[in-house]
């Protein structure tokens, strides 16, 4: 007898014990307030200390490196005014120089300060005698970035959007010549062949001849949309880039000239037409801007990578400070990282055509002229000074809208997918539909209005998915509005903190999550702790209800089955 | 990545020693070279010629042993089923110490390259030989080889041409191995990931 109370005394100890460690944090918030009115709060515990958090070093000169310095200074090369410029990575200058003058009127010593093609840009014959050239003859070719390799494990060649990411891509590229990337023992891509394609600018009234010689393996077009350009060429060929209806597509290793003189001015758009839904997600997009006629007027053909012009038109100097290309796109890594899985093109074409399913889209990636911040910050920022007026020309080339909003300025929308608009719109936030352009005059004169002041002002996407890289922010295309006090003289931002603190994000490892958020903060949280309480509650009440169980039948097989 | 692959790449794609990391894209061809009497680069619209030799001899041969002429075509139409662009043939034999001069005729409407790594250094910056030609054009070049028995890595660097089938070899005497996705000889060091190719 004494044994079998002895038995009930344990077994209820054992399902009190069980019940003391209930995991209540399962219950909902009325079973659980219950339960802790019967058993009482948990006892307090002291949480795990926080633990510094190292944060990567930041070297200026890795990013915004010295020899960089003399592309910075103004320039004046062939005759052509090159701007300086602030930029912590600047366009080359002597590439600008060329895309102005033309690859063709150039000298061989200009051409081998760059890597553009002696024939990429061709400018010849002022026909109107206004002192500027009125036939341009454009070369472009096809490359793919972070694609599959059959030799090394890597995808090459290599071009990141943001520290450590690099989705597959296929973009237009000015004619180069010689390797794609930096050098033999480097997959780095070279400097011309990079998301976005370049944002390509002609004169109203010039005869364009643009040649897209496929250096890829899939056929492709170019169509120019919003540019003024006859749906035949004048010898009677397709000139509208659409399959089947316009033209057959070109194919891999063939070549094809497309025709147009455009009689308005505005900024526009060209992309690939072939299987539109994913080439153009792809990469193949870029701006295409039809600069007014003026006398002697030289614009500068191509601005690889967007950013700052730094050869701007007449027309443009007329009336504006500076003028920046802003080209916005977003990437779902569903479609783009499907060329790292083959090389064969019958699988890739599979893989992209037919198995990838465009209304399952959901993009990761946002990126601003091919970047996503803090690589934004190297390239893309809009600098100003007081009292300036700026042009902006603003593509969205993603499959999203843009709700593109100005920190401390309210900007007048001037052009609308390139036509001029009769009244200014001045606002802080414009909706932009997916293959909209938008021309927007930026003035910097504070009347609390137009300009809130100096500083270095946000500029991004206020849709708040943007401002990330896959879920991580700050992310996204976001960029700056910067005056040029607020410039270290690397061309980065200053920060409360200096450079130091931009670290953070210039390491793969923030965009991964293994970086607390506040890290580069003072009084940041720290890593947080790597166990949690409740999953030690819910192991205690599974061990002693294991153990009432086991004490429950022990006990009735020793205690309660005899006699 | 792009860094820490260096070696990687390099063995991969070379099969050779590491040398000088020479940023080859950014050398102006004003800046003239102290101690080559070869062409650091012809160029003009049609393509360029760089490193060509015709008289320098290899510090291992005491003369040229013979005149090799190389016929090379390039284009889609040589492309092997699954790749995009070919040579007329991807494996060129040469005696060592010879000279060989190359025509390199461009079938295609686009840029390509004929390629040639692995060379002296002391000889061939960066160890290279290297044609480019337009689409419909022609080039001609000449380089001269060394003793040893090597086999150099000739491909097009154009994005992705080289994985699109212009990966060759150039064997000299009796060579040192296969290098990997030759066409019609090697298979690819790393398959496509559905594994539904070769």
């Amino acid at each position: 007898m004494i044994w079998r109370v002895l038995h009930a005394i344990g077994l209820l100890a054992c399902l009190w014990a069980a019940l003391l460690h209930f995991p209540s944090h399962q219950l909902s918030p009325r079973l659980a307030a219950d339960y802790h009115e019967l058993f009482g709060e948990r006892n307090y515990r002291v949480a795990q200390a926080s633990q510094d958090v190292a944060i990567k070093p930041f070297v200026v000169e890795e990013h915004c490196r010295p020899e960089y310095e003399s592309w910075r200074q103004a320039h004046t090369i062939e005759g052509i005014d090159i701007s300086a410029t602030e930029d912590c990575i600047p366009d080359n200058p002597w590439e600008v120089a060329a895309a102005v003058k033309g690859t063709n009127n150039v000298d061989m010593g200009t051409l081998m300060k760059g890597l553009l093609a002696p024939d990429a840009v061709d400018k010849s014959e002022d026909r109107d005698g206004d002192g500027d050239p009125d036939l341009i003859h454009i070369r472009l070719e096809i490359m793919e970035l972070n694609g599959r390799s059959t030799d090394v494990p890597e995808t090459l060649p290599y071009f990141e959007i943001a520290p450590g990411i690099a989705p597959g891509l296929w973009v237009f590229a000015p004619k180069s010549r010689g390797m794609s990337t930096v050098n033999f023992e480097s997959i780095e891509a070279n400097r011309l062949i990079r998301l976005p394609a370049p944002a390509i600018r002609v004169e109203q009234d010039d005869e364009v001849m643009v040649t897209v010689e496929n250096t890829h393996y899939l056929p492709h077009t170019i169509h120019f949309h919003g540019v003024d350009h006859p749906f035949e060429t004048p010898a009677g060929e397709g000139n509208d880039g659409v399959p089947m209806f316009s033209e057959h597509p070109v194919p891999p290793g063939g070549a094809k000239t497309y025709w147009l003189s455009p009689r308005q001015a505005g900024t526009a758009f060209y992309h690939c037409h072939v299987q539109p839904h994913s080439h153009i997600l792809m990469g193949l997009q870029g701006l295409f801007i039809v600069e007014e006629n003026r006398p002697n007027n030289w614009v500068q053909t191509l601005n690889v990578g967007g950013g700052r012009v730094r050869a701007r038109s007449i027309g443009v100097s007329e009336r504006y400070d500076r003028e920046f290309d802003l080209h916005y796109f977003e990437i779902d890594k569903e479609l783009n990282d499907r060329i790292k899985a083959a090389t064969d093109p019958r699988l890739i074409s599979k893989s992209i055509h037919r198995e990838y399913n465009i209304t399952q889209r959901v993009a990761e990636y946002y990126v601003l002229n091919g970047r996503s911040f803090p690589y934004t910050l190297r390239e893309s920022l809009v600098v100003l000074k007081p009292e300036e007026r700026v042009k902006l020309r603003v593509l969205n080339g993603g499959g999203e809208g843009l709700a593109l909003h100005f920190h401390g300025h309210k900007p007048a929308l001037t052009h609308s997918d390139g036509v001029i608009l009769k009244d200014e719109q001045r606002r802080d936030v414009f909706w932009m539909a997916s293959a909209q352009r938008a021309d927007f005059a930026l003035s910097s004169e504070n009347d609390g209005l137009k300009s809130y002041g100096a500083g270095a002002w946000m500029l991004h996407d206020h849709r708040e998915r943007a401002v990330t890289t896959n879920g991580i922010g700050p992310g996204g295309g976001v960029s700056m509005l910067v005056y040029d006090d607020y410039l270290e003289a690397s061309g980065l931002p200053k920060t409360v903190h200096g450079e130091q603190s931009l670290g953070a994000f210039f390491d793969p490892a923030y965009y991964r999550g293994d970086v607390p958020v506040f890290a580069m903060m003072p009084h940041g949280l720290g890593e947080a702790p790597v166990t949690s309480p409740s999953s030690h509650r819910s192991f205690r009440f599974a061990l002693f209800s294991f153990f009432a169980l086991l004490w429950l039948m022990a006990g009735w097989v020793l205690f309660w089955q005899r006699d | 990545m792009a860094d820490g692959g260096l070696g990687v790449v390099l063995a991969a794609r070379l099969s050779i020693g590491l040398g000088l990391l020479v940023t080859l894209c950014c050398q102006p061809l004003a800046e003239h070279h102290h101690h080559h009497h070869h062409h650091e680069m012809t160029m003009d619209r049609y393509g360029m010629v760089m490193h060509e030799n015709h008289d320098q001899l290899p510090s291992d041969c005491s003369e040229i042993s013979e005149r090799v002429r190389l016929e090379v075509v390039v284009g889609r139409k040589f492309a092997a089923p699954g790749r995009t662009f070919g040579f007329n043939q991807h494996v060129w034999q040469v005696p060592p110490c010879s000279q060989v001069s190359v025509s390199f005729t461009n079938d295609d409407e686009v840029r390509h390259q004929w390629m040639v790594h692995g060379l002296p250094r002391y000889l061939y910056p960066q160890g290279m030989f290297h044609m480019e030609v337009n689409g419909g054009h022609q080039k001609e070049g000449v380089f001269i080889v060394p003793s040893g028995r090597a086999t150099y890595l000739v491909h097009c660097d154009i994005s992705h041409h080289m994985e699109q089938g212009l990966k060759g070899q150039l064997v000299i005497g009796e060579g040192s191995g296969n290098l990997p996705s030759i066409p019609g000889l090697t298979g690819p060091r790393f398959r496509d990931q559905d594994g539904s190719q070769q």
